[in-house]
């Protein structure tokens, strides 16, 4: 090596370190910054949850950050397409990066099980604003979250009656036919679902794998049926599909789903006519009526969204909790997870969330009732 | 098991079973055609039958300018848009056959490399075009504007004939009949099948081997493109990663019928439908595909060959 170039790595040496040193020195002199991170598919197919879910969470964190707290907070997002495949390929990024003290999500109850081996490995607390799966909190299941795991919404075992409640309300003698996606999530709701559906009500049941484009076999078994209501348990995407072959093959009563179809792209997707009147439910209720005009204002000037999307209170709620955690001081994914597990943290609507040990809410939540009128979803109440 | 459904809805199943095996019928075109001439599976078929229910859908939104939830369409505007978005997905997936070839096959058969080498080629093309689609369309699903009003004919013994499964299976029949005749009276069909009995001989009769196999890539793709115009019109809905079932079935299809063979596609297609449509509505819709492999690992335990198999020579593209 000659000695000009040994001169040049010398300089760089020292002025790397000046500059490293001068850059701990303001990184000290800078409030503290920590990280969680945000799970729910923000790209394919059922992207248009997370990212409904998303502005909750950002809206939360806008107004935490923007009360000069001493620790700063950001989110890390992580698309997992609401796919158990891609999210167990994209917990583990997330729970090896010790800077994220908590996880808001996962979305999906498949994704979150899929997701929940790294997590647990890595000790990183979640709080799920829209799985419902009952298995994730149940003592008894094999692949339950314990004790990562909290959800601020309620599950299927109280979702499932709901849902066959509204979807029957109003209808003499009602015959239900209930279809699943086979999916982690469809098939628990079905599970639920069909618990409350009587002996006299049921005439029928299917599971329809997610994906399938060709729904003619199951109008067909519907129309032999005589069912008057049909109640789907999947996502968006495939109700929209379902419902259109149900309308394109003259049945002409009720279509109702849970929460997974409860999305502003099923009316679209299914047509103007099709997904007219169908009843839907979801574990959460309107942002627009629990938050106050403010906050709604504030909302839409920093999302520009005027009516805010599915599961944004839950998200709220959920992130509202980390925040509320960092503020009391827990700054590490120890100190968070016993926040949480030990914490009672006030909702938006005014209400107390304290999880019991699986991490449910103690008391459950409200199931909201939706409809589909003029092409929008529209809320009706409590289911 | 569900018996009980065949009492009021045998025939509609039926219908609607030979309605979606049409659909199967035109894309398995797509293998067995490639396979004749090649003696190589063309696993491409798949993406290519996907991108056209997505030039489907840009003919009808994009280009003709009919708005997602536009009205139905009627008299002249509603044939020139269909034909159109006919046409323009034929040509798309007829062209985009070729360009398979040229890519995935060409310079390896040149190279004289082994089989399995052009299979894989074919899989990582189909990669390709279905990753993207994705990228393209961002994943989500892609929604065709309901241009056909499904009015009916009307019902016989619970079938219900409906527009778009009456123009399936009328369209269908025509574009397969008018492929069997071309392919076994023209020139060039001619030519198709000297390439497929025998290369060498065929070269030695003076045989532009290079463009009959373009040609046959081009054909395939027309199919493969009206099937995905009549898929986009009977469903409405298409999304990148719609090829894989579609070209799973489509490939089993031929199969059962006796890949190579053009009769055992369309018998296949339409065995396929039926079997579909009936072991969902008894055995339930979970069932479908258990069924489906199980009869064809049946028919290729007793038959290896396929159903028509290699008996059907002069019909073998």
């Amino acid at each position: 090596m000659n000695k000009k170039i040994q001169r040049s790595l010398a300089v760089v040496s020292v002025a790397s370190l000046i500059f490293g040193v001068s850059a701990v020195s303001s990184a000290i002199a800078a409030p503290k910054t920590v990280y969680l991170a945000f799970q729910a598919p923000l790209t394919g197919p059922n992207a248009l949850t997370g990212q409904d879910e998303l502005t909750g969470a950002k809206f939360a964190l806008s107004e935490y950050n923007a009360s000069n707290p001493s620790v700063m907070v950001e989110l890390v997002l992580a698309d997992d397409q609401g796919d158990p495949t891609v999210a167990a390929s994209v917990a583990p990024g997330i729970a090896s990066n010790k800077s994220i003290i908590g996880l808001i999500g996962p979305a999906y109850s498949g994704a979150t099980q899929a997701s929940l081996p790294a997590y647990k490995a890595g000790g990183l607390a979640l709080i799920s604003m829209s799985a419902t799966r009952v298995s994730l909190t149940d003592k008894k299941a094999p692949v339950n979250g314990f004790p990562i795991f909290k959800r601020v919404v309620a599950n299927d075992k109280f979702q499932g009656p709901a849902l066959v409640r509204y979807a029957t309300k109003g209808i003499t003698a009602p015959k239900v036919y209930l279809v699943d996606d086979v999916s982690a999530y469809g098939a628990g709701l079905a599970e639920y679902a069909k618990k409350t559906i009587t002996a006299a009500m049921n005439v029928g049941k299917d599971s329809v794998p997610a994906n399938t484009s060709d729904y003619t076999s199951v109008v067909a078994k519907v129309k032999a049926s005589e069912a008057t209501v049909v109640i789907y348990c999947g996502y968006a995407p495939d109700a929209a599909k379902f419902v259109k072959a149900l309308r394109d093959g003259g049945y002409t009563g009720v279509f109702a789903s849970g929460d997974g179809t409860l999305k502003a792209d099923f009316p679209v997707n299914a047509g103007k006519n099709a997904a007219e009147g169908s009843r839907l439910t979801a574990a959460d209720v309107p942002f627009e009526n629990v938050a106050t005009a403010a906050q709604m204002v504030a909302f839409t000037k920093l999302t520009g969204i005027k009516v805010p999307g599915t599961y944004v209170t839950s998200t709220y709620n959920a992130t509202n909790i980390f925040l509320a955690c960092i503020k009391q001081g827990a700054i590490s994914r120890p100190g968070i997870q016993n926040c949480i597990t030990n914490g009672s943290f006030k909702g938006i609507a005014g209400d107390t969330i304290r999880f019991d040990r699986y991490g449910d809410i103690i008391g459950g939540a409200a199931v909201g009732a939706f409809t589909i009128k003029d092409g929008k979803i529209a809320y009706v109440g409590v289911a | 098991m569900n018996f009980s459904v065949l009492a009021t809805q045998f025939w509609s199943l039926c219908l609607q079973g030979v309605a979606l095996g049409f659909i199967y019928v035109l894309i398995s075109l797509g293998y067995t055609m490639v396979y004749g001439v090649l003696r190589l599976i063309n696993f491409a078929n798949s993406e290519v039958v996907m991108v056209g229910t997505f030039a489907t859908v840009i003919a009808q939104v994009t280009i003709l300018k009919n708005a997602t939830d536009s009205d139905p369409l009627h008299g002249f505007k509603l044939i020139y848009t269909l034909i159109f978005a006919l046409v323009f997905s034929a040509l798309i997936c007829g062209v985009l056959g070729v360009l398979v070839e040229l890519v995935a096959y060409r310079r390896l058969r040149a190279l004289g490399t082994n089989r399995l080498a052009s299979l894989i080629s074919a899989i990582a093309v189909s990669i390709v075009l279905s990753e993207a689609v994705r990228i393209y369309s961002h994943s989500a699903p892609l929604t065709s504007p309901r241009l056909l009003e499904k009015w009916s004919f009307g019902e016989v013994a619970g079938a219900n004939f409906r527009i778009d499964t009456v123009l399936i299976i009328v369209a269908g029949s025509i574009i397969f009949f008018a492929l069997d005749r071309f392919v076994n009276r023209s020139r060039l069909g001619k030519a198709i099948r000297a390439v497929s009995m025998s290369e060498e001989n065929s070269k030695l009769m003076g045989i532009n081997l290079n463009r009959v196999i373009s040609l046959t890539f081009f054909i395939g793709g027309l199919t493969t493109g009206a099937a995905a115009f009549f898929y986009t019109t009977v469903y409405e809905t298409t999304q990148f990663n719609v090829g894989f079932n579609l070209g799973l079935a489509a490939f089993t299809a031929a199969v059962l019928g006796g890949i190579g063979n053009l009769r055992g596609a369309f018998y296949g297609g339409i065995f396929l439908g039926v079997l579909e449509q009936f072991s969902s509505a008894i055995l339930g819709s979970q069932w479908k595909s258990v069924t489906v492999f199980l009869v064809l690992v049946l028919v290729l335990l007793i038959k290896p060959s396929g159903i028509f198999g290699e008996a059907v020579q002069q019909t073998r593209t």
